[in-house]
């Protein structure tokens, strides 16, 4: 497997939304990252809709035909639909069979009658339990979520993805306690060996079709910390270890990509401009138009360098201005055509500056991923870029210290709690030992005892 | 123009301001908090182990702990007037927004290791307020959700039996079986997982059993379907959880009590119930 110990884009300059330094072509003539944003919609299958097959197909066809009226509706070039699965779903493959293959059909339809360029993105869910013998490998849950990848990729899914949730039980652990060192092993060891396992095996499944392996994202572990950390007045987990997780999580998303996955890397993964810098595949990205699925604190700046623009995630519902999958697309929909429209304009460098700075000292969080600093994390990561743990703990560090410069240069202002529990990291992450087994060893012994849920056997340890 | 200079440009206020850095007060020592003063015990060795869970300091609390049972003071008097004591004073400042989630676990973790210690003097579990079961729907695999509800219980002084994720609903219908909890709590991410609520009702009423309320929340949890079916109660946030289960056991309230009333039991204003 190669890893990456180079940067795909020199200069942060160089990048941008709409276009990625290796865009990818899908089936109906859909390139993303080729000089335009794609709008995307996902919608949530209403409740009862698990009860049977026919009501779940049933869901997602209807989900896709709103999507494609709107679509059209309002004149828009290019859309993705993804659909995230239901635990029902991917524990019964031939569900997710009909379901891709009802999506595809309706988007087939829409491509031939307008040529509009359309993108179905599957996800299978990681419905794999840790605790559960025989733990992440090789369980019923492990094969059915394989089989699931399989019946997408075999339906007409345009590309799969998926949100693995290796490590979690110790990230979990650390982020609800504040523990630097279990978040830094939960999701920059453990993340990355899991994502192995899983990634081989879905990209060789994938090469067997025409379907694309997209990407992974942190959204188990890194975004816990996210919703956890919350809104400003919130504390529950503090923002500045928030901010030092996500670089963690962009070491350990890249593994997708160095397993073969090409992009969009899936929205969700807030860490993606890190792994568009160091690799150049596109990305998909969510922010204020995914105010219907949840708050963050960088609704502008995660626009900057995307080339899909999501809304996450919603209730299938009537809204006054149509269904979800309709108001929500239109939403994407015109945020992208400004996007283009600065593009076509040649303006886009403009734009993207003007949506990194409406957030960039809002909050650490965001502060991380501004696209110069991701950059520099991304920098980081490929200095030691053939040792997970070793990247991993870089661009930890690589975030506390863009965070300190811009407290010193009084643009980023620090709660104590902030301030206390940055100092508490960066002096951990500092002392760790710099030989990768020693480390594992260390957390072996601690966590194997301290959290029911870790099983090492699951990752081979 | 250059990113850096658009930047220079800027007032950062005019965009955003970072209220919590505007509306932070001085530094205090937890233990001169008015509130957490009226809590802590003033005699040793009952405060000293108070305030090694104040601190969050496990092996110090472990520490004092095992000195005072050796001293022969009683586990229940070490208990109840001194790791009770000194949650309770965390559990204070953490709703002042003094004190912050991970110094609630930790000092959670002391007090549980404290208490442990006790217990093993005493031969027994210890005496608690109620019990209470925790789940997470079937065919759901996120947890962290249940794991906070299950820590804010038992740093109340409930016990929390902690069922797991992707628990089935015959499961659950034993455990109620088994600790007949003042209690249950439903957690589950997804619209198509939280059906299982209202199936976990039917399962108990065709058992013939009741519980006060079940607590049911997570991700993508609406009130308006949690109050489509009997026996629950929409849960806001996880650190609810024990001031519910308080007004179960102290003022005899029931799930219907708890829909009405939700927002002045919890104690502060919760835009879902207003």
């Amino acid at each position: 497997m190669k890893r990456f110990t180079k940067m795909a884009y020199k200069n942060p300059d160089e990048m941008v939304f709409g276009r990625a330094k290796y865009p990818t072509s899908q089936r109906w003539n859909t390139q993303i990252g080729a000089g335009y944003v794609v709008p995307e919609i996902k919608v949530a299958p209403v409740e009862g809709s698990e009860e049977t097959k026919e009501q779940m197909v049933s869901e997602c066809r209807n989900i896709t035909q709103s999507a494609c009226d709107r679509a059209v509706s309002i004149g828009l070039p290019a859309f993705m639909v993804e659909q995230e699965h239901i635990f029902q779903q991917t524990n019964n493959p031939e569900w997710t069979a009909d379901c891709t293959q009802a999506q595809a059909e309706i988007l087939e339809k829409y491509h031939d009658e307008y040529d509009i360029k359309v993108s179905l993105m599957a996800t299978p869910a990681d419905i794999r339990i840790e605790e559960r013998h025989p733990g992440l490998r090789g369980s019923d849950y492990d094969n059915k979520v394989i089989e699931s990848i399989e019946a997408s990729a075999a339906n007409g899914a345009s590309c799969v993805a998926i949100e693995t949730m290796g490590g979690k039980s110790v990230s979990d652990y650390g982020i609800a306690r504040g523990d630097p060192k279990a978040i830094l092993f939960g999701i920059g060891v453990l993340g990355s060996i899991d994502m192995e396992y899983m990634w081989k095996r879905i990209v060789d499944i994938c090469k067997k079709y025409d379907c694309r392996p997209a990407g992974d994202t942190d959204c188990a572990q890194a975004n816990t910390a996210m919703f956890m950390a919350g809104g400003l007045l919130d504390k529950d987990c503090s923002h500045t270890l928030a901010a030092l997780t996500r670089a963690i999580a962009g070491a350990r998303s890249l593994v997708a990509v160095e397993c073969g996955a090409i992009g969009p890397l899936k929205d969700c993964g807030y860490e993606n401009p890190i792994i568009k810098s160091i690799s150049g595949v596109p990305i998909c990205m969510e922010g204020k138009n995914a105010v219907c699925a949840h708050s963050d604190l960088m609704g502008n700046l995660t626009a900057a360098v995307c080339d899909v623009w999501s809304n996450e995630s919603v209730y299938h519902r009537q809204e006054m201005g149509g269904t979800t999958p309709e108001v929500w697309l239109q939403a994407t929909g015109y945020e992208a055509a400004l996007m283009n429209t600065a593009h076509q304009t040649g303006e886009e460098k403009t734009l993207r500056d003007l949506y990194t700075l409406t957030d960039k000292y809002r909050d650490p969080q965001g502060l991380v991923l501004a696209y110069d600093n991701a950059h520099r994390i991304g920098e980081a990561i490929v200095k030691y870029g053939k040792n997970p743990y070793l990247r991993a703990r870089a661009a930890a560090l690589e975030a506390g210290a863009i965070i300190n410069e811009a407290v010193d240069a009084k643009k980023m202002y620090l709660t104590r709690f902030e301030r206390d529990s940055l100092d508490s990291a960066l002096k951990i992450f500092e002392e760790l030992p710099t030989d990768s087994e020693q480390f594992i060893d260390e957390c072996l012994r601690k966590y194997s005892r301290k959290i029911a849920e870790f099983d090492p056997k699951s990752y081979e340890l | 123009m250059k990113y850096e200079e658009l930047e220079e440009r800027m007032d950062q206020n005019a965009v955003h301001v970072r209220y919590n850095v505007e509306i932070e007060g001085p530094a205090i020592k937890p233990e001169d908090d008015d509130d957490v003063v009226s809590i802590l015990p003033t005699e040793e060795p009952f405060k000293s182990i108070a305030l090694a869970v104040l601190y969050e300091d496990r092996d110090a609390s472990l520490k004092n702990v095992q000195k005072a049972l050796n001293d022969g003071i009683s586990p229940i008097e070490i208990i109840n007037n001194g790791l009770m004591k000194g949650m309770d004073a965390v559990n204070v400042l953490y709703t002042k927004g003094f004190y912050f989630l991970p110094d609630l676990m930790l000092a959670g973790d002391g007090m549980m290791e404290g208490v442990k210690e006790c217990e093993k003097v005493l031969g027994h579990k210890s005496e608690t307020k109620g019990t209470a079961v925790s789940f997470v729907a079937e065919g759901d695999p996120h947890d962290i959700g249940k794991n906070l509800v299950v820590m804010f219980l038992r740093a109340g002084g409930y016990e929390a039996i902690d069922m797991g994720r992707d628990v089935p609903t015959t499961e659950v219908v034993k455990a109620v079986k088994e600790y007949k909890p003042i209690l249950l709590t439903g957690t589950a991410l997804m619209t198509t997982t939280m059906t299982v609520f209202p199936k976990v009702v039917a399962a108990l009423q065709k058992e013939g059993l009741e519980v006060p309320a079940i607590g049911c929340g997570g991700g993508a949890v609406r009130k308006d379907f949690v109050e489509s079916f009997p026996m629950s109660v929409y849960g806001v946030e996880a650190y609810h959880a024990p001031r519910l289960a308080d007004a179960i056991v102290k003022d005899h309230k029931n799930w219907k009590d708890l829909r009405k009333e939700y927002s002045s039991i919890v104690g502060e204003f919760v835009s879902e119930y207003s």
